[in-house]
């Protein structure tokens, strides 16, 4: 077992978690800073909700500890943790008002009635939702649902928010809004946060570092930035942006045979008619328009690259020349050079 | 691993588990012993108060009940006219049930309130109101008057249950079928129909213990002329020995008994519970 | 012009495709309405008119057959029969065995429905299993079958007082009591209240009982605030029908109860049959029948609010 780090923030120590007889969660490590936004990112099923239950004290691990700023929290039931959730589903109480959604967890700890009401106010302030306080979950549409559960979990003035695919209701506009909103109340507020999210976009664009999920292990953790430049398996690169694969070697800005997994992100792939140094002839095969850039897929005689380009577009079936900018190269799947 | 899930409630407090097995105790024998008792008496010979076991065990009360050539008469005109009355329900409730699922039709809700209010007229009294109307139809002691009395017992869960169950069938189901090419028949058979099965079998099932075990409106309509098996408990718990009461008690919950363990799932599945919410 | 003009015709179609299927709909739903109001609706209200002394039409052959029959004496009846009833020496007994029955069996039925379901939904395991499939036994039983099964079981020679004495206790005589009615009743509301209610229950789900959780609430805060207004809809109707089933019941209360004072379903039957008074008999049905009126009224009121909550209004 590794050593427990003395430290503020959220510790989580070889969590493992059998369910229904599999392992989903796997001798999982993480360490979340104070203060930090911090997203679980993978695909469906790879235990990013058991996780999150499990830091909330719905699932008590197996093995392994959780521990919340140097305090052991493992055992500890959801209503004794200093942590606050908000559920995919919003899950507000359709029977009480909006102002009682958000009172209730300062009613169950028994504050004083102007307090509540103070506190609630303030709450509804900090997402607008002040002219909705007396509307019944079902008469608000489903972003203002989201930012009264929001609001439900801020009030609480958790030690750690946590987020359950927050967004995965809303259409694409509100979701890149409300992201942004609540991106911008977790600074604010400087509130230790964990998101569950499958939308790497999301992920990229509102967490100060990522935690890559696969099969109940954490793949790589690391700032939006570097798992950007640098993901350390290939995994992780296919997940986080486009890749092209090519299986051979790299060397000197070509690609030579060999065994290992050559991977080039598209927007490192340049094509221009005359020939610079380190560039190859290719073809253009076809060109997809893709809002603000192009989709070009080009080849060479024994490979298919894609390149988006966003100035100087080429037509289908020009020949040029083709140069690589940047290249990551994986030996069994482990990164081993970036060239 | 001692840790465990759903750590919702404590129930490690041994004076809780005790007084909950208590409980379960208190209830089985409530539910349970009443049943068993009666059941018993239906192969003992005689059984002296307050003996702990009876004096002897015996058939004879099998044979005698079997036998009865009135007793068997009720048991035929049982089994005879439940499964008539349920067939007329099915046909009279059904389209009313679908209508009252699928279409907004003007007074609707009228229809699904009114049959409520209909149930809430105490039973008895209702049969006693209709004994005027049955003498001037002159329906008393026929089985037609039986028929439509039993009739009147089980509207409310034909129509109510498969009332939901067809409200509950999604419309974009129905509709992916007919963008599949199957007719609107079709698409009611292989789809609508099929979804609303479990619900419909519920309502069958309640239909016909509700008729088969109907004794008020049937006494007072079929005594003296016809008896059925409810019906003849009345008359044979007066006259007979407990033990011919009590075979006569097996015989009539057979029926019961298989129906409810045929359906038992959707039943506890929720689909009678469904029914009795108006939507 | 020309464009908006297909747009109306489409929208009319509409129109009449949806008043032709309520039309469709109304039809369909007759059969069983004509039955109803024939034979509910129009025997009740000739009932209604025969309790105020109209004995003629439809009431002729009742009149002549039964036995201290008031006959009209102002143009829209008399009272005759009710003021019969009210004064009879019986009836202020049998309505209270009746209403204390009802209240009581009902509000035990309910208890014991919240209790169970309750149990299974926050705590779960094999003993709330066995307890709820325990408590649908009665609904594999007929009603008569289940009075004389309780009937025996309480009786002076039955089994508890037979197990009771070799514990040296006297175990009283339950059978032919307004306790044994009690006991017959609640046997039988048992296994709907508790199907009506574990559902409602069931049907609230995971997340709201976790946030609340999450919030800090506690287990008797959560079924206060969140478990049981969530599945109020249910459990007022589960109790509705329970009280209004066991305020009308017949045959429970004839094998089980006292001669006197008993409810009024069995004393309905009497005056109707034994005593040969069938207007005092009606007037009683209609009493009975104000009363699960009232009751009928709070579960509409409860639908109505389940639908206003989901936005159906
Ligand atoms: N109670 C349970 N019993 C058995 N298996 C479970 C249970 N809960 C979750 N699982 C399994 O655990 C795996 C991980 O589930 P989890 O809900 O954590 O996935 P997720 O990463 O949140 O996926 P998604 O993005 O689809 O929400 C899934 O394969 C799921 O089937
Ligand atoms: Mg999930």
């Amino acid at each position: 077992m590794a050593e427990v780090v003395q430290q503020d923030g959220l510790v989580l120590n070889g969590l493992t978690k059998i369910l229904g007889g599999r392992v989903i969660i796997d001798d999982l490590h993480l360490v979340v800073n104070k203060g930090e936004m911090v997203s679980l990112l993978g695909p469906s099923g790879c235990g990013k909700t058991t996780t999150l239950r499990m830091i909330a004290g719905f699932l008590i691990p197996d093995k392994g500890d959780i521990l919340l700023d140097g305090k052991d929290v493992t055992t500890l039931g959801p209503e004794k943790r200093p942590s606050a959730m908000v559920f995919q589903n919003y899950a507000l109480w359709p029977h009480m008002t909006v102002f009682n959604n958000v009172a209730y967890p300062l009613k169950v700890r028994k504050m004083q009635k102007p307090e509540i009401e103070k506190r609630v106010h303030d709450a509804l302030g900090l997402v607008n939702l002040m002219h909705h306080k007396d509307s019944r979950p079902g008469q608000i549409s489903g972003g203002e649902q989201q930012r009264v559960a929001l609001a439900r979990a801020l009030v609480q003035e958790p030690d750690i928010l946590l987020l359950d695919e927050p967004l995965s209701n809303l259409d694409a506009k509100l979701r890149v809004k409300v992201r942004e909103d609540i991106r911008e109340l977790q600074r604010r507020l400087g509130i230790t946060t964990v998101i569950v999210t499958h939308d790497q976009d999301e992920a990229l664009s509102i967490s100060d570092r990522i935690a890559v999920m696969n099969n109940g292990k954490i793949e790589q953790f690391s700032t939006p930035q570097e798992l950007y430049d640098r993901p350390e398996t290939e995994y992780v690169a296919n997940f986080i942006g486009s890749l092209n694969h090519v299986t051979g070697g790299y060397a000197d800005g070509q690609i030579v045979p060999g065994s290992d997994v050559v991977g080039i992100r598209p927007e490192d792939v340049h094509f221009s008619n005359e020939q610079v140094s380190g560039s190859f002839p290719a073809t253009v095969e076809l060109v997809v328009p893709r809002g603000h850039f192009c989709e070009v897929y080009l080849k060479r005689a024994d490979v298919e690259l894609r390149a988006f380009i966003s100035a100087n577009v080429p037509t289908a079936g020009k020949q040029g020349f083709a140069r690589i900018g940047k290249a990551l190269v994986y030996h069994d799947g482990k990164l081993i050079r970036v060239a | 691993m001692a840790r465990k899930d759903k750590a919702r409630v404590k129930t490690s407090n041994p004076l809780v588990k005790v007084l909950l097995v208590i409980f379960m105790i208190c209830m089985a024998i409530f539910i349970l012993g009443p049943l068993v008792w009666l059941g018993v008496h239906a192969f003992v010979t005689n059984w002296t108060y307050p003996n702990l076991t009876p004096d002897g065990w015996t058939l004879h009360w099998w044979t005698k009940v079997l036998d009865d050539s009135a007793l068997e008469a009720a048991i035929r005109n049982s089994l005879i006219i439940s499964p008539i009355v349920v067939l007329c329900s099915m046909v009279i409730c059904l389209p009313a049930a679908y209508a009252a699922g699928r279409m907004n039709y003007a007074g609707r809700k009228t229809f699904l309130i009114g049959m409520f209010a209909a149930n809430s007229f105490p039973k008895i009294g209702l049969f006693a109101s209709i004994a005027t109307l049955y003498y001037a139809l002159n329906l008393m002691g026929t089985v037609f008057g039986i028929i439509i009395i039993q009739l009147l017992g089980t509207i409310i869960y034909m129509t109510w249950i498969p009332a939901a169950a067809f409200a509950a069938v999604p419309r974009n189901l129905e509709e992916a079928a007919r963008d599949a090419g199957a007719s609107k028949f079709r698409v009611f058979r292989t789809i609508t129909l099929r979804m609303a099965m479990p619900g419909i079998l519920v309502a069958i099932v309640m239909s016909f213990l509700a008729s088969f075990d109907e004794a008020q409106g049937t006494y007072l309509v079929g005594a003296p002329a016809i008896f059925t098996m409810p019906t003849e408990m009345y008359s044979l718990v007066q006259n007979y020995p407990i033990q011919v009461a009590a075979v006569f008690s097996l015989l009539l919950a057979i029926p019961s008994v298989l129906l409810i363990s045929l359906a038992r799932k959707h039943i506890v599945g929720g689909q009678l519970a469904e029914g009795f919410q108006i939507k | 012009m020309t464009t908006v003009k297909p747009v109306v015709v489409a929208e009319s179609l509409e129109a009449r495709k949806a008043s032709r299927l309520s039309v469709l709909g109304f039809f369909m739903a007759l059969p069983p309405m004509l039955l109803v109001i024939c034979f509910v609706g129009a025997p009740i209200l000739i009932a209604f008119t025969f309790s105020l002394g109209w004995t003629t039409g439809p009431n002729r052959v009742v009149s002549i057959i039964g036995q201290e029959i008031h006959k009209k004496d102002q143009w829209w009846g008399t009272f005759g029969a009710y003021k019969d009833v009210f004064h009879d020496s019986r009836f202020p007994g049998d309505l209270r065995t009746t209403l204390l029955v009802t209240l009581i069996s009902t509000t035990l039925v309910l208890t014991m429905a919240l209790g169970i379901g309750i149990y299974q939904r926050m705590i779960g395991g094999r003993i709330a299993s066995i307890m709820t499939i325990l408590t649908l036994v009665p609904l594999f039983v007929p009603v008569v079958i289940a009075s004389w099964a309780i009937h025996t079981f309480y009786a002076g020679d039955g089994f508890m007082r037979t197990l009771m004495s070799h514990f040296g206790i006297d175990f009283p005589t339950l059978t032919s009591t307004s306790t044994a009615i009690a006991i017959g009743t609640i046997w039988t509301s048992l296994p709907f209240a508790i199907l009506m209610v574990t559902s409602g229950l069931q049907s609230v789900p995971d997340a709201l009982i976790e946030t609340a959780q999450d919030a800090g609430a506690g287990f008797f805060r959560i079924i206060r605030t969140v478990l049981i207004p969530l599945a109020l809809t249910p459990i007022v109707i589960a109790g509705t029908f329970t009280a209004i089933g066991i305020m009308g019941s017949f045959t429970i209360p004839l094998f089980l109860g006292p001669n006197q004072p008993t409810m009024l379903g069995v004393e309905i039957s009497n005056f109707f049959g034994s005593y040969n008074r069938p207007q005092q008999s009606i007037v009683m049905a209609f009493i009975v029948f104000a009363a699960a009126s009232g009751i009928a009224f709070i579960y509409i009121w409860a639908n109505v609010r389940s639908a206003k909550q989901s936005g159906r209004i």
